[in-house]
């Protein structure tokens, strides 16, 4: 953990929880809806082979990608959209989007910040992300990915000294090729669902870390996605490989501006740690969620899976979910090295029409392997979410444990919450334990709150911070803060 | 997956009967058997009863039918209906005079009336609906067809023996009026026949304002005997349905239970317990729908898993949007013997309301090493530790059977079949 971490947290936060009064509360609309005016290099809507090699010549990428890209399309197009979750939205005409979409830049890219197109830097600061202070800061580095192309990577040279590689995708395809032609695809294959498929296809940037043998990675990785371009879906893949005794934090927010139209967002991330190796992975996902009659919203089909292929590895996802108008994101773990450990910890809100499903999947192959899954969902207005998670515990698993606990809480008499989990032991030497409860918020606790002089709003507030304890308690600091406060914005208006 | 082409005007029943046994054969030839890529089948591959029984699965075999001595369970004291492969046999029965109860052959026979009309009539969107259902509606000739009256509490339980050692379909139908008070004992037993076949059994249950049914299913067919299983209940104000449901037998055991909690107040107790080995399969989905405010479910199932046997228990609770203050529990313990034996377990919530209280719990686990050290320094062999927190497992289930003859029966045939298991009574002393 690094000193400097506390500053950089308040830096963070502060453009946040300056401009917000509790008054401005009762009619809280999304704070981050505006859209960038940069004149973006789009491609006409519509997918075919030719959109792909599109893409791949503009990131100038070597055959063999190309191939595989390709080989993804044609195993795409065998397939069908997979209709099991418990969501609900129009069908998508996935030939009337636009798979690329790059700010416009000079020929060379940016080389500093100086260069970077000051509009972007502007939304950066509208979302109180001061890029350029954290480079004095020097607590967190920012990938920010802006649509589709990364602009601006902070504090490379820091992390080269430790040996990390951390840069756009696109760019670690051409200087280091063989390092993720090794790991691609390897967690995620390309045929692994549907929209992984397509993201296999079409995905044009995202980040790409590498933590060498022993190394503890000095900072936070941190990146920023937004949306921006009118009807651009976003197709990002991300891959973390730590190597023997790497450790990493990883830190992804989200933000989009708002409009009208829904957007797809099919990314794909794959960890891989090896003996000893750790990763966290930690997201913060505040996406417009559409209106409060559903219209618009960001669509997020997400696809995140990490391999432990090391013995004693442990990988640790955990996200706060408050966005998106439809969410189906399962981050797994394959417990594939003896001793080897997942967790899972999330906290996810619906409210007025939002839709989430999502949970996790620990599959336990390796002797020993543990897993815990702590999942927390808050539904209010019209929302509805399901949990739906996976424990496999296979025959070689010897001794494999697992700790379930998903609890819902149910705000207003429209809303819905739903748990599907799956458990299939195979080894009796394991054990398993699952529970789930779902309730509303206690009306004695409210109560007791309200007859302290705590207004109802608040009481409602404290009440889910507590409820969500247990999940904000895992994330680095930077992010626990800033999850506390996107709870209670998200929250307001759902609540009476 | 053939069609089911059949000649059904053999088969007892008045054109309205027949019409609605037309319907389930088309429906039948719509729908085709589940597969394991519906969501509900996912674990439970019937390719072995379709392997096993052929072409025609549904018919029942040539094989002469030889039926043993049916011993009653020791000490219970009941009204006994038997049935042999789907056949109800008057000699060996002893039915009550004080209620309306008919087999449903001498229903049919005695031309159709509402009942079995209603008994006929599929619901395809009913919950956990297949094709097995279809094919009971098309072939069902016989069954247990009662009414009780209003506020009749029956003085002894009902014991409706199956003895399955072919194919048959039977269709139970029992109508509790208001405030009446009946046990239900339902038993399948194989004997030692070595014949294999299907039972194919549905039993639609329907309690009145306030009524109170105890209902046993005893789950003991034969060793190479399929069973597929299906019971609804639909549950008026108040009323009261309890089910103890004991999986010991066959080779491949499935049973939809679905209970709906349909007028405010009623509530339901499902206990459920496997005991399986060899390559013995046992599934049982349930699902509870609280469909209405202040009502109460509880739910606990445990397994019990030796050999190569494979559990599968699927528990789903759908609360709907006006069903307040609704009280829902659910627990499921599995414990695994053998490094071969395999459970899959999905306890599911679905719920569209605040003012709920809802919780479930799975474990799957051994036997705790602690509680075996325990029992060891108090002078226990290993194996008697061992057998003494199995059946302490087990036997969580069991005590909350009131009917203590059956308690005993059940016990002793539970634990007869895990290894080191039959001395119970030395054991217990």
């Amino acid at each position: 953990m690094s000193d400097v971490k506390p500053t950089t947290k308040q830096e963070i936060v502060s453009g946040i929880e300056s401009d917000i009064k509790p008054e401005e509360f009762a009619n809280q609309e999304y704070e981050a809806g505006f859209v960038t005016d940069i004149d973006a290099d789009t491609l006409p809507p519509g997918l075919n082979e030719d959109v792909i090699r599109h893409i791949s010549a503009k990131k100038d990428e070597p055959e063999w990608l190309l191939n595989w890209r390709l080989e993804a399309f044609r195993h795409w197009l065998t397939m069908t959209e997979p209709h099991w979750a418990h969501v609900q939205y129009p069908p998508i005409d996935f030939q009337s989007i636009s798979y690329y979409s790059a700010p416009k830049s000079k020929e060379d890219g940016p080389k500093s910040l100086d260069e970077v197109d000051p509009k972007l830097v502007e939304t950066y600061e509208k979302l109180g992300i001061p890029l350029r202070e954290q480079e004095m800061l020097a607590g967190v580095a920012v990938d920010a990915v802006f649509d589709s192309v990364s602009v601006a990577t902070t504090f490379k040279g820091k992390l080269k000294e430790a040996g990390v590689i951390f840069c756009p995708i696109s760019e670690a395809v051409r200087e280091y090729p063989e390092l993720v032609r090794q790991y691609l695809g390897t967690v995620v294959p390309t045929g692994d669902n549907f929209y992984a498929a397509l993201n296999s296809a079409v995905f044009t940037d995202g980040s790409f870390v590498y933590i060498p043998k022993g190394v503890r990675c000095p900072m936070e990785l941190s990146t920023y996605f937004r949306i921006n371009a009118m009807n651009t879906g976003q197709f990002e893949r991300t891959m973390i490989i730590a190597d023997e005794g790497a450790y990493v934090s990883y830190l992804e927010g989200c933000t989009a501006p708002q409009r009208d139209e829904n957007q797809l967002h099919a990314a794909v991330v794959e960890l891989v740690a090896m003996d000893d190796a750790q990763i966290k992975y930690s997201t913060v996902q505040n996406w417009y969620p559409g209106d409060e009659n559903g219209v618009g919203g960001i669509y997020n089909f997400v696809t995140k899976r990490a391999d432990c292929r090391g013995d004693r590895s442990k990988v640790s996802w955990t996200q706060v979910e408050t966005g998106s108008a439809i969410t189906w994101k399962y981050p797994s773990c394959v417990l594939r090295g003896d001793d080897s450990v997942g967790e899972f910890y999330s906290v996810a809100l619906t409210k007025m029409r939002q839709e989430a499903d999502t949970g996790t999947k620990m599959i336990h192959i390796g002797k020993r392997t543990k897993s815990t899954i702590v999942s927390k969902g808050i539904a209010a207005g019209h929302g509805n979410q399901s949990y739906r998670g996976l424990v496999n515990i296979g025959k070689g698993a010897d001794g494999a444990r697992n700790y379930t606990q998903c609890d819902s809480l149910l705000i207003g008499d429209s809303c819905g919450a739903h748990t599907f989990p799956y458990v299939v032991v195979k080894n009796q030497t394991a054990t398993m334990e699952h529970e789930a409860t779902t309730s509303k918020i206690g009306e004695d606790q409210l109560f007791y709150c309200q007859s302290r002089g705590i207004s109802e709003e608040d009481a409602v507030n404290m009440i889910v911070n507590g409820f969500c304890k247990d999940v904000f308690n895992e994330l680095p600091m930077e992010f626990a803060v800033e999850a506390n406060r996107l709870m209670e914005v998200s929250l307001e208006g759902a609540v009476g | 997956m053939s069609d089911l082409t059949l000649d059904f005007s053999t088969l007892p029943g008045d054109a309205g009967v027949q019409a609605l046994r037309q319907q389930a054969v088309d429906t039948f030839t719509r729908t085709g058997l589940p597969g394991r890529r519906d969501e509900d089948w996912k674990y439970t591959d019937i390719s072995r009863i379709t392997g096993t029984l052929g072409e025609t699965w549904w018919l029942p075999m040539p094989t002469e039918i030889s039926v043993t001595e049916i011993s009653d369970i020791e000490g219970l004291d009941a009204y006994r209906i038997v049935f042999v492969a789907g056949v109800f046999q008057p000699e060996s029965s002893n039915l009550p005079d004080t209620i309306q109860l008919k087999p449903l052959s001498a229903l049919l026979t005695e031309g159709a009336d509402e009942p079995s009309h209603c008994l006929f009539k599929l619901d395809e969107s009913a919950p956990l609906f297949n094709g097995f259902l279809a094919t009971n509606s098309a072939l069902a000739s016989d069954g247990l067809c009662a009414c009780i009256g209003k506020n009749i509490k029956l003085d002894r339980p009902l014991y409706v023996v199956h003895v399955g050692n072919n194919t048959a379909h039977v269709l139970n139908g029992l109508m509790l009026g208001q405030g009446a008070e009946v046990t239900l004992i339902e038993h399948f037993v194989g004997g030692d026949s070595a014949g294999a076949g299907l039972s194919n059994i549905a039993t639609y249950l329907r309690l009145q304002d306030n009524a109170s049914l105890t209902h046993y299913r005893l789950q003991m067919e034969s060793a190479k005997q399929f069973h597929i299983g299906r019971v609804e209940v639909k549950q008026a104000r108040d009323s009261r349905y309890t089910l103890h449901a004991v999986e010991l037998g066959g080779s491949l055991s499935r049973t939809d239970i679905v209970v709906k909690l349909a007028e405010a107040g009623a509530s339901c107790d499902l206990n459920g317990l496997f005991v399986a080995s060899g390559r013995q399969h046992i599934d049982h989905h349930t699902r509870i729908d609280h469909a209405a405010p202040h009502c109460t479910s509880r739910e606990q199932y445990r397994t019990v898993l030796d050999g190569r046997a494979h559990g599968v228990f699927n528990g789903k609770i759908v609360v709907a949007e006006g069903a307040v203050k609704t009280d829902s529990a659910q627990s499921n313990g599995n414990l695994l013997l053998s490094k071969n034996a395999e459970i899959d377990t999905k306890p599911e919530l679905e719920i569209y309301n605040d003012d709920v209280k809802c919780a479930h719990g799975v474990t799957v686990g051994q036997l705790d090493e602690n509680q075996l050290f325990y029992l060891k320094s108090r002078g226990l062999s290993e194996t008697e530790a061992r057998q003494l927190l199995t059946f302490a497992f087990a036997d969580e289930i069991l005590t909350a059977m009131d009917n203590n003859a059956i308690r005993r029966f059940i016990e002793k045939a539970a634990f007869a079949k895990l290894p080191n298991m039959t001395d119970l009574d030395g054991l217990l002393g």
